[in-house]
């Protein structure tokens, strides 16, 4: 663990988010969602968080708050420091490019029409960096990186063309193509196979390493989140209810949401010969 | 004797590309009371041969060769109208997405009356009423929730909807394709704690399909690992599990991330998805091995057998031998 480490990237403030949902002419009285309750959290630099939570937990909300993709209902996110809620025009551009999300399903966050090289180099289009042949150069550097090599004959190839797991790594380049600070990975692997699944935690710990990125990992799965996480925070009915090293939310959880979930997860227990 | 039993099976899908063999030469068989388990990964065959069991395969798959033996029929040979009789009556399925498996527009209970009423056209009000209160005592949904839509329903309530209606008639045999897939890992406790108990109860046979080892291990005795359209190795959960033989088990087993995962995790280099075009009896997984490509084999493999129960489908008998 070096220093770097030490300073937090993304603090939360008492953040959270309400749903009202949508009116009805018979309805009564309307009842708000809570998806995510006063949460305060703070993710360090350079490290892996993993965001674990069952389903309605409100740990995509989370995620999608971080890149600006909804507002909070009260609260406050900032990065490195700086409140991101106010961002607007050239400011909010440019943090666009310091933060990436990689989504669940790779089958529906490509769009069908692009060629891998126009999904990838989008990016860098939008935010005006490098010329034609920069970008392509870029492009297919990215391309190796995250595996697709060689490059050439993944750059002008469609979605349709690919595999489940090499449209993720598709995901992944595009998220990874402006060099961010901080990735959000939205259950990146839980459409794939535990093949393709754990190369892909590879990649994001070679990602990790190579660009010295942030990323909040968020799944369902805990034996995922310990295997990448440097630390883990589980998330129950929009409430962070235990933050912790991996280590020790799994081997010595105090919360008993925690402790349920660690029960419930399946494994077997045939020893290998 | 077996329940049913499934020999030299072979199902092709007719494609622009040509045929293409999503089950090759598939034999086992099942056991009333022992629930096998089908494992591999998406695209392996696991649900085509789900299908086969229930007569529903799609107009362009066909049944190349084989047969499968059911209370002395032979499923291949039936058509429709003797289908609909044998289905949902002696063969059920609890199908993955309990979302799209339901009716949006019906109560859930007369969907469960509806599968009962087709096989027994002649049933008594009375009885009919005593049954589907026991079917929702037995999967555990309050009374009150019967005459309900689905859309009111949690996706863990669907899905003991549809295990209701596979058990509505007392059926031989249960196929189960991927039933917790689309669940978050609490709910999907319950409904294998579910599977498990109900199994016990009624002592049915069990065809288990998922991609997932740990869920297969939990409910079934029996394992089949398949690998592009092949069983690659079978044998008892322990045997599977705790002793793999082939390359593709210890590849699965390796990549599985759990809790206590005391063995170390191995990376596996796949490239290559499986080629199920090639002429039956090819070894589908020889393009991603490491004993084909170091020995340059045949790539024609044989079943070895291990133990009397555990066996593995390579062309390396060698090599199997040695790593036990």
């Amino acid at each position: 663990m070096n220093m770097v480490k030490n300073s937090s990237l993304i603090q939360m403030k008492g953040v959270t988010k309400e749903y009202i949902p949508r009116k009805w002419f018979f309805s009564k009285d309307q009842s708000r969602v809570v998806a995510l309750n006063e949460v305060d959290l703070s993710i360090k630099k350079g490290e892996i968080f993993g965001l674990v939570g069952q389903s309605g937990s409100g740990k995509t909300t989370l995620g999608r708050l971080l890149v600006r993709l909804e507002e909070p209902t009260s609260g406050s996110i900032s990065l490195k420091g700086s409140l991101i809620n106010t961002l607007k025009g050239p400011s909010l551009k440019d943090f666009r490019s310091k933060v990436q999300m990689i989504f669940q399903d790779p089958y529906q966050s490509l769009n069908p029409h692009l060629s891998i090289a126009q999904t990838i180099g989008e990016p860098l289009v939008v935010q005006g960096i490098g010329n034609t042949r920069q970008r392509r150069s870029k492009v297919l550097h990215t391309l190796e990186i995250v595996g697709l090599s060689p490059g050439q004959d993944f750059y002008d190839r469609y979605p349709h063309q690919l595999s489940g797991g090499q449209r993720q790594r598709v995901a992944i380049a595009r998220a990874i193509v402006l060099e961010p600070e901080f990735i959000v990975a939205d259950e990146p692997t839980s459409m794939l196979d535990a093949t393709i699944a754990i190369q892909l935690f590879t990649l994001l710990l070679q990602i990790r390493e190579t660009f010295n990125m942030t990323i909040l990992f968020i799944t369902h799965n805990l034996a995922a989140a310990n295997y990448l996480c440097d630390r883990i925070g589980v998330i129950h009915e929009g409430c962070i209810v235990e933050v912790n090293t991996a280590k020790k939310i799994i081997g010595d959880p105090v919360h008993p949401y925690t402790k349920k979930l660690i029960r419930v997860q399946p494994c077997f227990d045939f020893n290998r010969g | 004797m077996a329940l049913i039993s499934i020999k030299n099976l072979s199902i092709g899908y007719q494609t622009k590309g040509g045929l293409l063999k999503a089950v090759d030469n598939i034999s086992f068989e099942i056991e009333q009371g022992r629930p096998l388990g089908l494992v591999g990964e998406s695209g392996c065959g696991k649900t085509t041969i789900g299908m086969t069991l229930m007569g529903l395969l799609p107009d362009n798959a066909r049944i190349l060769s084989g047969s499968i033996d059911f209370q002395n029929h032979d499923l291949t040979q039936l058509g429709e109208d003797q289908w609909r009789k044998i289905r949902g009556k002696d063969i059920a399925m609890i199908f993955q997405a309990a979302m799209n498996a339901l009716n949006p527009v019906m109560r859930v209970d007369e969907q469960v009356i509806e599968a009962i009423v087709t096989h027994k056209p002649g049933i008594s009000p009375g009885d009919l009423d005593k049954r589907v209160k026991e079917l929702f005592d037995l999967v555990e949904i309050p009374r009150i929730r019967m005459k309900d839509y689905p859309h009111e329903y949690s996706g863990g309530m669907k899905q003991r909807v549809i295990i209701a209606m596979a058990l509505a008639c007392n059926p031989q045999l249960i196929i189960a394709d991927e039933p917790t897939t689309a669940l978050d890992v609490i709910v999907q406790d319950q409904i294998l704690q579910e599977i498990r108990s109900l199994q016990m109860i009624m002592d049915t046979g069990l065809i288990f399909i998922s991609h997932d080892i740990a869920v297969v291990a939990s409910v079934c005795r029996d394992i089949c690992v398949m690998y592009g359209g092949q069983i690659v190795e079978m044998g008892t959960r322990e045997e599977v599990f705790g002793t793999p033989c082939h390359p593709y088990t210890k590849t699965l087993l390796g990549s599985y991330l759990s809790l206590n995962n005391e063995w170390k995790v191995i990376i596996p280099t796949m490239r290559k998805a499986p080629d199920l075009t090639l002429k039956s009896g090819c070894c589908r997984f020889a393009v991603n091995c490491k004993i084909c490509s170091n020995a340059g084999t045949s790539g024609i493999p044989s079943w070895i057998n291990i133990s009397k129960t555990h066996r593995a489908l390579c062309c390396s008998e060698g090599i199997i031998r040695k790593k036990k």
